[in-house]
């Protein structure tokens, strides 16, 4: 019986260490060859090799070809390329000027290093990373706001927004939900969808997923902590019926995040719709206790109330964090 | 019909049934241990109260 037990257990460790290790390849889809690629100045990429390549193969320029991630048809022109003396880095100069917000795309074709082919690489660049994943973070949560600015998620934010506690409780829960489900769809869009070319079956996959962590959360948080449970009451059902959590895996989708962009982007669109249900539910308490004329009593009211949060959002609109 | 579009169709029916019979069962499982004891009176109480809601 023990060794049963301890067998199902050690199953349950290599799915999950299976789980954590694709993730973490996930990540990092670099070519071995290459350490690093970053943008250097306003029309320069610079790639740095593991180990020195051979000058006449770095400075010919055909045969690199850079592109922004979401035009792969339009090939940015290069203007020089020098390699620096211990021919560990190669700079790319464009004519010009890049749009460093955009991820871009790097093909290098048949790298030499000491008269040997190290094969062909593609890389993304992209700006400094930590600060690319605040923005992301911060993007989904207030700049974006999925309440406020795409008006998506409305029927739970006027549902749930009457009462601070049930507002905060709400929060986490979907918070949790969101990068639990959002995470699992950017998993089975890149490794299952995509090589199998099912990628037209989106939506149906994530609505599966999103029912499905729904009922797992709520299976676990019945037994695990009745409590919490308790609480949560009927919103982590009601979290099904949400359209940001929908919204986010097709976004992902779309712009073909990574799994930490991923984490950043559902992680950001649970705490905005928490930052959302809070504000609102602050304003909602008071009101009750305000004159209303009848006629704008209850709904009404709160609607005019989002339009006017929307309103104070739109300040945020076209900010860039880095 | 198009065999390339029949292959897609048939592989999409067999990885999506798989995917699905998986978390079928992963939650089956998880719904088995995870079980919580219910009073069965409870349901037969509320079975038999009057209530719309």
């Amino acid at each position: 019986m023990l060794t049963v037990a301890t067998a199902r257990r050690n199953a349950l460790y290599c799915v999950a260490a299976f789980f954590m290790l694709s993730l973490v390849l996930g990540c990092g889809k670099e070519y071995r060859f290459i350490k690093a690629a970053s943008f250097k100045g306003p029309r320069g990429i610079s790639i740095t090799f593991a180990g020195p390549v051979d000058e006449k193969w770095a400075k010919d320029q055909a045969n690199y070809s850079i592109n922004e991630k979401t035009d792969p048809d339009i090939y940015l022109r290069i203007a020089a390329i020098s390699l620096r003396p211990d021919r560990l880095s190669v700079t790319i100069t464009l004519e010009e000027d890049i749009n460093q917000k955009a991820t871009h795309t790097l093909a290098i074709k048949g790298i030499v290093s000491e008269g040997r082919n190290m094969g062909s690489a593609i890389v993304d660049v992209k700006k400094f990373y930590l600060g690319y994943l605040l923005s992301i973070l911060m993007g989904a949560m207030i700049i974006n706001n999925f309440v406020f600015t795409k008006y998506l998620g409305l029927c739970v934010f006027f549902g749930t927004s009457q009462k601070k506690s049930t507002a905060i409780g709400m929060g986490i829960t979907f918070t949790i939900v969101m990068v639990a489900s959002a995470m699992m769809s950017w998993f089975l869009y890149q490794f299952v969808l995509k090589p199998f070319r099912l990628d037209f079956l989106q939506i149906v996959v994530f609505i599966g997923l999103v029912s499905l962590s729904v009922q797992a959360v709520d299976t676990i948080l019945r037994k695990v902590n009745p409590v919490l449970f308790k609480a949560f009451g009927v919103y982590l059902v009601l979290v099904i019926a949400n359209c940001i959590i929908i919204a986010v895996p097709l976004i992902l989708a779309d712009n073909e995040y990574n799994a930490i962009e991923s984490l950043m982007l559902a992680l950001g669109a649970g705490l905005g719709f928490l930052i959302a249900l809070f504000l609102m539910s602050s304003v909602r308490e008071r009101i009750e206790l305000a004159d209303v004329p009848p006629t704008f009593k209850g709904l009404p009211i709160a609607f005019i109330l989002g339009g006017l949060f929307a309103l104070s959002f739109m300040g945020f609109s076209g900010m860039s964090l880095f | 019909m198009d065999p390339v579009l029949l292959k897609l169709a048939v592989g999409g029916l067999a990885v999506l049934g798989c995917i699905g019979l998986f978390f079928g069962v992963g939650l089956a499982l998880a719904a088995h241990k995870f079980a919580v004891k219910s009073n069965p009176m409870v349901e037969e109480v509320l079975e038999v109260l009057a209530g719309a809601q």
